[in-house]
């Protein structure tokens, strides 16, 4: 194989900077950008301003996945929908599959297999009882008899004190509660509810824009093969930087 | 790369579970005593509210108190997630503090032993700071701040018992 002369070689190297720079200079710039506004994201305010628009929302997957199911407690509606639970719209703090739900003195208690969670009127969580606290994981069962409340972990029924932190294990049959299907509106106002109520920051969206993440595999590779773009366009640049021999 | 990428993303994803905080409480305090709890007045809300910058999640907080040892399972948001602390105060002052649950995909390094130990022995101030406060890690810069406030929140509760 034969070396192209110093001319020819030059003038090769002019031609593919010239055509890569311009396909790789859009992909580089804002690479550039969003890398610089990262850097600053904190005096920028991009932590607290937040994306709430469909288009990119729809891109993290906001909406949890499978059917919503749910409890009827008086008027209020406890929803799990996709390991996440919801009071009426509202997102709880809680998380896991929905066990049971039921008023209790004012208060409403929430069952997953592993918490329970009690609210208050204003809907804030009063308290959040763990394996620490309960007689035993998982639960199967909460149900109001008598005003006390029972439950059944690991196929024992236990009542409560009125604390919630004492337990006494108890023969009394506690019913299994079934979930039932949200119907179509009221799933549609919690499904326009988590759209808008869940803003991404906007820093994390050009985080994710920076790293080509955002959109999936053909924004990795896009952003990868922007840099290596960037990295031959640096050699070419210093191939071409030395003076023409006069 | 984007094998590597792809491999990396998925080895980071979840959250990081040091300790179960049953084993906390029994590994420090020697069982599981029975759960006591704090039920935040409107007045200790506030003084939460100075500390924290907003509410804590529930308005009851549980403790355990053993040998003249109190231990508290707190939580506080790290960027975007919580991050569950072990914190063991005597005397009104530190003793232990751990990260239980680590839920972000930065800054877990505040789960170190070595960035917690820092901790240990100190007290609050009068303007409820800590007697002395924890290096910065960078990067995790949010993550320490909210372990600062926990171990702040811990000494505050203490005195509310």
């Amino acid at each position: 194989m034969t070396t192209p002369p110093p001319k020819r070689r030059r003038n090769l190297a002019r031609k593919w900077h010239r055509w890569l720079g311009l396909v790789a200079a859009f992909p580089i710039l804002w690479l550039a950008i969003s890398g610089v506004m990262l850097n600053h994201a904190q005096p920028l305010g991009l932590n607290d301003r937040m994306v709430t628009s469909g288009w990119v929302l729809r891109h993290y997957n906001q909406l949890p996945e499978g059917k919503p199911a749910a409890f009827r407690v008086g008027d209020r509606l406890v929803t799990e929908w996709g390991g996440e639970l919801f009071l009426d719209q509202k997102p709880l703090l809680l998380q896991g599959d929905l066990v049971a739900a039921a008023a209790f003195k004012g208060q409403l208690v929430i069952a997953t297999p592993e918490k329970i969670a009690i609210f208050d009127g204003s809907d804030e969580m009063l308290l959040e009882l763990d394996d620490l606290s309960l007689p035993a994981t998982p639960l199967q069962a909460i149900q109001v008899i008598n005003d006390r409340l029972h439950l059944v972990a690991a196929d024992q029924s236990y009542v409560l004190s009125d604390d919630f932190f004492s337990t006494e294990k108890t023969t009394q049959a506690v019913s299994l509660a079934e979930l039932e299907e949200l119907l179509p509106d009221e799933e549609k106002l919690l499904a326009a509810s988590i759209r808008t109520r869940r803003g991404m920051p906007l820093s994390r969206v050009i985080l994710d824009a920076h790293s080509g993440s955002l959109f999936g595999w053909p924004g990795w590779v896009i952003t990868d093969l922007s840099a290596i773009g960037l990295v031959i366009l640096t050699l070419l640049g210093m191939r071409l930087f030395p003076r023409r021999k006069a | 790369m984007i094998a590597f990428l792809l491999c990396g993303g998925s080895a980071f994803a979840g959250p990081r579970v040091y300790q179960k905080p049953s084993e906390f409480i029994q590994s420090n305090l020697g069982a599981i005593p029975a759960t006591q709890a704090i039920t935040l007045t409107s007045a200790q809300q506030k003084q939460v509210r100075a500390i924290l910058g907003h509410n804590y999640r529930t308005k009851a907080i549980r403790y355990w108190t053993s040998k003249g040892k109190t231990a508290f399972i707190l939580e506080e948001v790290g960027k975007n997630e919580y991050i569950t602390t072990g914190i063991v105060v005597k005397n009104n002052k530190i003793e232990a503090v751990k990260v239980l649950v680590y839920r972000e995909s930065h800054g877990w390094e505040v789960g170190r032993p070595a960035f917690t130990k820092q901790f240990k022995g100190a007290a609050l101030e009068t303007n409820s700071h800590l007697s002395k406060n924890p290096r910065n890690i960078a990067g995790a810069t949010l993550s320490v701040r909210a372990l600062t406030k926990l171990a702040r929140l811990a000494l505050f509760l203490e005195r509310q018992k």
